[in-house]
């Protein structure tokens, strides 16, 4: 029956709730947490992303991607643009890697410089398992 | 919970559900469904407002958590379609044809985790949905699917009511969606979806759906009942899904090198 076990899972693994697969470009298994400083967001349909300037202990400077919600969903949630997210932030961000490799992940939460902590993008695994 | 706790409890709910306005009724006396509305039920409207906004919105409905699901009952395919549906699969849903923003079908358009605007007159029920800008005009005083039906991502609706339930034919799809009842899950041109909206009270309507695909399917079936919520205050935005849809690209890259995405063999 290995078959029905098969349909069963894909059945159960992906409310139709996403705009398209996580699991195409990010591997729910590689969580990162990043604290860097907002350098630009993108307000876009469909869906938003950010860049962060990630210091590392070398002091060595890079840039990462993030993906999140569309806006209208993050204004639903409480996010106003230009207000909840700026340039020059300093923010953390907890993430799932891109699968090819780059300093590119989706994001899920955002800790912002005073602790309060708000959603930015779906769980992993939304849309197609991991 | 003591007796102490659990009488105010009930009193408490009990108050609530009286303190709600009853269902709208349209001139000819038909539940009105107007209004701006959430699908997907309870998860559909914690992922759609985030799970404490929805708790807030909608104490009885507790949210669940959106993601990884489950519970869902497998759909019965045919054996052929078995090892297309493996090789979606370990694509990892690449192909999904909503991550390309085409329109999604129904029912899968109901899930989805964006607003949908009802607007009910004498001789239509019209949805709006503010994912990708669908749109539904579905008849109700007797007019029947066209003769002339091209196949089409969101078929032909026509509509009737069975007491206060709104009954909604569906045919004339193309094969280019997924149904959305769960993971890569295809359909033929033979599908036929008839959908039941009920306004079962102020803030709710009951979504049940009846499938039937006898190229793909080897038998009809209903998926599991599922619920809108309504979102006073709302309002429908726009969801221009192409302009920056930064996915086709990474996809486009991603197929360049399939051993970045592709699942190993289990």
């Amino acid at each position: 029956m290995r078959g029905s076990f098969f349909l069963a899972a894909v059945l159960a693994a992906a409310p139709a709730f996403a705009h398209h697969s996580f699991a195409a470009e990010y591997d729910g298994d590689k969580p990162i947490t990043l604290k860097g400083v907002v350098s630009k967001v993108e307000w876009e349909n469909p869906h938003m992303h950010f860049y962060l300037d990630v210091t590392d202990e070398k002091g060595k400077v890079e840039e990462w991607k993030f993906e999140g919600f569309p806006p209208n969903m993050l204004v639903r949630q409480g996010w106003r643009r230009d207000v909840t997210l700026k340039v020059g932030d300093t923010v953390t961000v907890f993430a799932w890697r891109a699968r090819n490799g780059m300093n590119l992940a989706h994001s899920r939460e955002i800790t912002m410089a005073d602790g309060k902590k708000i959603l930015s993008g779906p769980p992993a695994g939304t849309g197609g398992g991991n | 919970m003591s007796l102490k706790h659990l009488i105010p409890a009930i009193l408490s709910v009990s108050m609530a559900a009286a303190q709600k306005p009853p269902v709208p009724k349209t001139a000819d006396g038909k539940p009105d469904m107007s209004g701006i509305w959430q699908g997907g039920g309870a998860a559909g409207l914690a992922f759609a407002i985030g799970a404490d906004n929805a708790k807030a919105a909608r104490p009885d409905a507790a949210p669940a958590q959106a993601g990884r699901g489950g519970g869902a009952q497998p759909a019965p395919y045919q054996d052929w379609v078995l090892p297309k549906l493996k090789e979606l699969r370990d694509r990892r849903l690449i192909d999904d044809p909503s991550g390309r923003c085409l329109l999604v079908g129904v029912p899968r358009i109901t899930s989805m985790p964006l607003p949908i605007k009802i607007v009910q007159t004498k001789d239509e029920v019209i949805f709006l949905y503010e994912t990708f800008h669908a749109f539904r005009v579905i008849p109700t005083d007797g007019r029947k699917h066209p003769d002339d039906i091209d196949p089409s991502f969101m078929g032909d609706s026509v509509g009737h009511w069975e007491g206060d339930t709104l009954v909604v034919d569906v045919t004339g799809f193309n094969d280019k969606t997924w149904l959305g009842v769960g993971g890569a899950s295809l359909h033929s041109d033979a599908l036929h979806v008839v959908e039941r909206y009920q306004r079962v009270d102020y803030d709710t309507i009951t979504y049940n759906v009846f499938i039937e695909d006898p190229k793909v399917f080897t038998k009809s079936f209903n998926t599991a009942p599922s619920f809108l919520s309504l979102r006073p205050g709302e309002r429908l935005r726009e969801y221009e899904c192409i302009a920056d849809n930064q996915d086709i690209r990474r996809f486009e890259e991603l197929l360049k090198t399939p051993a970045l995405f592709v699942r190993p063999p289990q």
